[in-house]
């Protein structure tokens, strides 16, 4: 069930210069959720109206905590970044679909560039639990923008990493390790969140070699439940293989789709 | 002593004089787990036309200072849709079901009166004549004073339901706009739909919406809207439900006194689900400390006759 819910601010982690993970107390949502799903905070400062979307990034449901991650992009951003510890916000959720595990036999990929890693973590120590070991690869403009690798670490995933200016592991951008992945694994599950460019790049491989592909799509929110009909997604069914397709809601039809369903082409997000 | 929050329009009985307004809730049952029913006298479905419709490309919405400007260009199911697959589920949930209809052409809005006339659980239906996103119908009608009356003399004629007009403000006398509707068979009047506006990115030069132009709507808008209520009630004898931004009890409370039998909340729905009970509940503390027995005796009480400035 969705709740708007009290969430008291108790402890932030500077993840780099812009970023940073924001652990909350409240009752209920941290038990009640699960990965790819999302939360609406109330906006805090002057002037500002809209909740904004965040993926729930971990959870610690025995101490009633989960984290968020935060890098400011803007006005809504930079107010929860400054949000003072012990302060509280109202989280709506949990909202929207889910990362479904992949299927007996086959190897999860995760390729994940800047803050679309979020959702990934508590992901992979739900696989961790069912002992599934996935490959996490992580891109960024700069070292310090592949955010929570440790983390990934610790949970026993094995990580690769890319940077546009090399600083860390691969120069170039993370679609350029995807292929010796997928040789490596035939049957593969691929999980993908990021750029939109990325995202649709991903898409495009797991296509050629027909490898199912779950991506978790980002989109600007006015209400997160389904409502103000703001955050759409160009979408075709297969079973709507005639039709011309539809907007989705990426609040609720997503975050997570199938990213066969998606048009790109329709998808009006720059590359 | 319960003050009595129950209002009337035009035969139509709510428990509460708060109205979900069309576009900010669906149809109806989306925000179950989270909103108080109990505190809601109507809910005003997204508008339906006859046909399902896309809606407008994204990025559909955008912020600005106390504000949410959209253009999703109605964006629906289309009114069978909705009379099967959503209706019965609303229909159990307490609130009246207002259904907000739209045409591209004349003709399209008699049809869906005649169709929404004999559903079981329809109680009203409001004439979507006001949004600033779709290229027909819309705000070309509720613009134009003639057109308004004939769109609103087609439904008159098609239904016996509560007929209530949802009025733009894009005009330059809305009292002029809402004679004419009255006149042409209108129960009750809304307002106000979205102002057009728009926003744009300077470091690409790109509008922010798709669309280009938008709709406004938000705590920005409320003093125009708390005007046109205003003007719209000193100008006619049927009912006026007031809406643009109302987030607290004291903002509802101003609708009224400026004219409003009842008011509509959207936006703030999406910021805060509780808007309801609250708002509710800070109308029924204003009657008690008032002595006021029931809400109602508020309308269109403002005095005109001096300025109150403190409070700054």
């Amino acid at each position: 069930m969705k709740r708007d819910e009290r969430a008291v601010l108790v402890e932030r982690r500077a993840l780099s210069p812009d970023a940073q993970l924001l652990f909350f107390e409240s009752p209920t949502l941290s038990t009640s959720f699960l990965p790819g799903q999302f939360t609406m905070l109330r906006a805090q400062g002057e002037g500002l109206l809209l909740r904004r979307p965040y993926s729930i990034c971990s959870a610690e449901p025995d101490k009633s905590r989960f984290s968020l991650l935060v890098k400011v992009v803007g006005q809504g951003t930079r107010a929860l970044a400054e949000l003072p510890l012990g302060e509280d916000v109202y989280c709506l959720g949990p909202l929207g679909t889910f990362f479904q595990p992949p299927a007996e036999g086959r190897q999860a990929i995760i390729v994940a560039g800047g803050v679309g890693i979020a959702p990934f973590l508590c992901f992979c120590e739900s696989l961790a639990q069912q002992g599934m070991i996935a490959q996490v690869l992580l891109g960024g403009r700069r070292a310090h923008d592949l955010y929570l690798k440790d983390d990934f670490l610790r949970l026993g995933m094995e990580v690769a990493c890319a940077t546009e200016d090399g600083s860390h592991g691969h120069r170039g951008v993370v679609t350029d390790l995807l292929p010796e992945l997928l040789d490596r694994f035939e049957r593969a599950q691929l999980y993908s969140c990021g750029p939109s460019g990325m995202l649709r790049r991903v898409a495009e491989m797991a296509a050629q070699r027909d490898v199912p592909h779950q991506v978790s799509i980002e989109r600007r929110m006015g209400c997160g439940m389904g409502c103000c009909l703001g955050c759409v997604v160009f979408t075709r069914r297969p079973e709507e293989a005639e039709a011309e397709g539809e907007y989705r809601r990426a609040c609720t039809e997503g975050p997570v789709f199938e990213a066969e369903e998606i048009l790109w082409e329709r998808d009006p997000y720059p590359l | 002593m319960h003050p009595d929050l129950s209002v009337e329009i035009s035969g139509l009985s709510l428990t509460t004089p708060l109205i979900a307004a069309s576009g900010t809730f669906g149809y109806g049952t989306e925000y179950r787990d989270v909103v108080d029913y109990s505190a809601l006298g109507a809910i005003v479905v997204k508008g339906l036309y006859l046909n399902p419709r896309p809606g407008c490309p994204p990025p559909r919405i955008w912020e600005t200072p106390s504000g949410m400007l959209n253009a999703i260009g109605l964006q629906e199911i289309g009114v069978a849709r909705f009379i099967e697959e959503k209706l019965p589920e609303l229909r159990g949930l307490g609130p009246a079901i207002l259904v907000n209809i739209c045409g591209s052409t004349l003709e399209e809005y008699g049809e869906l009166a005649r169709i929404l006339n004999d559903v079981e659980g329809v109680s009203g239906i409001e004439i979507n004549i006001s949004c600033p996103n779709v290229k027909e119908g819309g705000i070309l009608f509720g613009c134009d004073p003639d057109l308004a009356a004939r769109v609103t003399e087609i439904v008159r004629a098609g239904t016996r339901l509560p007929v209530i007009p949802k009025l733009s403000p894009n005009v330059t006398d809305i009292a002029a706009v809402a004679r004419r509707v009255e006149s042409a068979g209108a129960d009750a009047l809304s307002l106000i739909n979205t102002i057009p506006a728009m926003a744009i990115d300077v470091e690409t030069r790109r509008p922010r919406l798709a669309n280009v132009v938008g709709g406004l709507s938000g705590p920005a808008i409320r003093p125009i809207a708390v005007r046109l209520v205003y003007q719209t009630a000193q100008a006619v004898k049927i009912p006026v439900i007031g809406m643009g931004g109302i987030a607290t009890a004291a903002d509802a409370l101003e609708f009224i006194i400026a004219g409003a039998r009842a008011v509509q909340i959207g936006t703030m729905n999406f910021v805060d689900p509780s808007v309801w009970s609250r708002t509710l509940a800070g109308l029924e503390d204003y009657c008690r400390r008032h002595r006021l027995s029931s809400i109602s005796e508020l309308t269109g009480t403002l005095r005109a006759e001096g300025a109150m400035p403190s409070g700054w």
